[in-house]
């Protein structure tokens, strides 16, 4: 009877035993870190691109999740951090990412304000032994300003070019719309996104032979536009492109319409082609022509809106760049062979950084995303218009 | 000059003037509480922004002066609680205890916005959408002028109930000898709840009435109306009812005459050298004697 019982107990224990690989292995986790906006005025930048890593991670983890450098499978966890969209929060937010021993990559940051003196405190050049900024590699969703990747090897973008955007969007417009002849601006003055953008917007239209006849001013927190659209109204341009964030394109919006200011075509601000512009004022918004790299018009990118809508938030062009950055990050897991321990911290850092800088295509939701020697990427993109309360695609370069 | 940009400087300052309405409304609600307590509620304008965002409760089943009012109601809740938790516990000997409970209570509620709306902009019901006054090449918003109308009704109003009823004599007895006050019967709790309730209607309504005239609300609306309430209110001279009014449309007309004049980058620049300039020329405000410097 003793024998019995110890050979059960025996069998027991070798059973458990057996099975304590197989626990661990399953429970092999390797992190993906985000730094972006979840608090102040742009949260929502950060829930949702928060929102679309989880799903991402979720959609990796049921097909198995990611294989790692010995082998070994492992689940994608994501850790996202709050920068409030300031620059000391996310100096603060990366370096705390750094110090971790799991800490591989970074997907973020939400602003460009954040990201440019984030790009700042990394390594200029990749092995420059006499530069001690931090070798960590970071790969941007939202940050839109262009050419920030140049500021540091270690930065790396999928963020849509939106030089080539409204340089397209302008010769589109001048093709198929030969009444339209000057252009009005209306610009953000004190948001760098805003403003770098409306440069942007102001030289496309002049080279598709538009004329620029001026710009109306106003600041993020502006509560009154009625002198800037008076100008816009007495300038009477055939277009308006308005270069600002939704609350202020809602003020500006609502005030033209008080004013009876209606332009034959109204152009926005890549990221106005979200849900905050519909939900603050879908009705003065109808009509307006903006860029973008996202819509649900692929099979991918239909199933990822779907994937993310079960997190209660939408797909818009900065979070499909998340969505599609934690599959690009999987295949350099995989490819690089990262091990994802302690010991191999450094090494692993080397390899992403390796991995990212490697890329020269990668797929998107809308098509292949190429990456040009500056380690920014060349999106695919369309124009989308709001009708009815809804984004429509208007055209497809 | 020529008559084009005249009109333009004419309507842009008219423009300004009557969107300055509503920094007298938050003007007066500062000025209210600090003639009673004789303490700064800094939390005010984000408390009257919080009230708005409240209306937007029934702003799905309710006609639009409904939910202005939804908001005029929320705003006099907001301000009793303001009262409870940043005034009423604290000493009432410490008077910067009392103003740091209140930029807590600022942040909190901006924060409090941010999250449960995540920082997406609100759709708000427009007043008299349309109905613009016409005079000749000039034009007068029918809803700012409402919110004038609504304005000196107020100052009226309160001027009525302060000098008119016991509730105001309780108010004048309090804010100037508490002690003597409680000595005679009057509750000094009851009488500074009843001075936050008004004041939050009041925020309540002038949250409302920003929220109509710019017809989206946000939470980046929190920190330029407690500024502009604070500015409008120093210049008005703390305390003044009269000079909340007068100020608000000074500091509004002067904001949109600035712009026009030297941008929308350098406005505030001059409304705050107008500020500085009244600190030192007339440090207690336009509705007070001169005050003689140390």
């Amino acid at each position: 009877m003793l024998l019995r019982l110890n050979t059960l107990a025996c069998a027991v224990l070798g059973a458990l035993a057996l099975t304590v690989p197989a626990v661990h292995a399953q429970e092999r986790t390797v992190k993906i870190y985000g730094i972006g906006a979840k608090s102040g005025v742009v949260r929502i930048f950060g829930l949702n691109s928060e929102a679309a890593m989880k799903a991402a991670a979720e959609q990796i983890n049921k097909a198995g999740g990611v294989t790692m450098g010995d082998g070994v499978k492992a689940r994608m966890v994501i850790e996202y951090l709050d920068d409030r969209c300031t620059a000391e929060e996310g100096i603060n937010a990366l370096r705390r990412i750094a110090s971790q021993a799991d800490a591989i990559v970074v997907n973020g940051p939400t602003c460009s304000n954040v990201a440019e003196p984030l790009f700042g405190i990394l390594q200029k050049k990749v092995g420059d032994a006499s530069d001690s900024g931090l070798q960590f590699p970071i790969y941007t969703d939202v940050a839109a300003k262009g050419g920030l990747a140049s500021i540091s090897e270690w930065s790396f973008r999928n963020v849509p070019s939106e030089a080539a955007m409204y340089k397209s969007m302008f010769e589109w417009v001048a093709s198929t719309r030969k009444d339209l002849k000057t252009v009005w601006g209306g610009v953000e003055k004190d948001f760098a996104h805003s403003n770098a953008t409306y440069n942007i917007m102001k030289d496309n239209a002049t080279k598709a032979g538009f004329e620029v006849a001026g710009q109306s001013e106003w600041l993020l927190a502006d509560t009154s536009f009625a002198t800037q659209v008076r100008e816009m109204k007495r300038a009477n341009a055939d277009v308006v492109a308005i270069s600002a964030h939704p609350f202020t394109t809602c003020g500006v919006l609502k005030e033209m319409q008080r004013q009876g200011v209606k332009p034959k075509m109204l152009i926005g601000l890549t990221s106005s082609s979200s849900m905050e512009t519909l939900q603050g004022c879908a009705q003065q918004a109808e009509g307006i022509f903006i860029p973008t790299s996202f819509a649900p018009v692929t099979p991918e990118a239909k199933a990822a809106a779907h994937a993310v809508q079960a997190f209660n938030v939408n797909m818009d062009l900065h979070n499909a760049a998340a969505w599609e950055n934690m599959f690009v990050l999987k295949e350099i897991i995989e490819r690089q062979k990262i091990m994802g321990k302690p010991e191999t911290l450094a090494a692993d850092r080397v390899k992403m950084r390796e991995g990212l800088a490697s890329l020269k295509q990668t797929s998107g939701l809308l098509g292949p995303v190429n990456r040009g020697a500056d380690r920014e990427a060349i999106k695919p993109f369309l124009f989308v218009q709001a009708k009815g309360g809804e984004w429509t695609v208007a055209h497809k370069p | 000059m020529t008559y084009d940009n005249l009109i333009d400087l004419s309507q842009s300052v008219i423009d300004g003037v009557l969107f300055g309405s509503i920094y007298a409304l938050i003007g007066i609600g500062f000025t209210l509480i600090f003639g009673v307590m004789n303490k700064i509620n800094l939390s005010y304008a984000a408390a009257s922004v919080g009230a708005t965002y409240t209306s937007l409760l029934i702003v799905q089943a309710a006609p639009p002066a409904l939910v202005y009012v939804a908001a005029a109601l929320a705003g006099g809740g907001l301000g009793a609680l303001i009262y409870l938790v940043c005034f009423h516990f604290l000493p009432p000997n410490k008077p910067l205890a009392t103003l740091m409970s209140t930029v807590g209570m600022l942040l909190l509620i901006d924060e409090a916005i941010v999250h449960i709306t995540a920082g997406m902009p609100q759709n708000y019901p427009a007043m008299f959408v349309g109905a613009n006054i016409d005079i000749g090449p000039l034009s007068l918003r029918s809803d700012l002028l409402f919110v004038f109308a609504l304005g000196c009704a107020v100052m009226v109003g309160l001027t009525l109930l302060l000098k008119r009823t016991r509730l105001g004599l309780a108010t004048r007895a309090v804010a100037q000898q508490s002690v003597a006050a409680r000595l005679c019967g009057m509750s000094i709790t009851g009488t500074n709840m009843n001075t936050f309730v008004i004041a939050g209607f009041l925020g309540g309504t002038a949250g409302a009435m920003a929220g109509a005239a710019i017809g989206v609300l946000s939470p980046l609306l929190t920190l330029p109306l407690t500024i502009k309430g604070l500015v409008v209110t120093v210049i008005g001279g703390l305390g003044s009812i009269p000079g909340a009014i007068v100020a608000g449309l000074l500091v509004g007309g002067a904001e949109n005459l600035f712009q026009y004049i030297r941008g929308v980058s350098e406005r505030d620049i001059y409304v705050m050298l107008m500020l500085f300039a009244f600190l030192v020329f007339r440090p207690g405000g336009m509705f007070t004697p001169p005050a003689g410097r140390d």
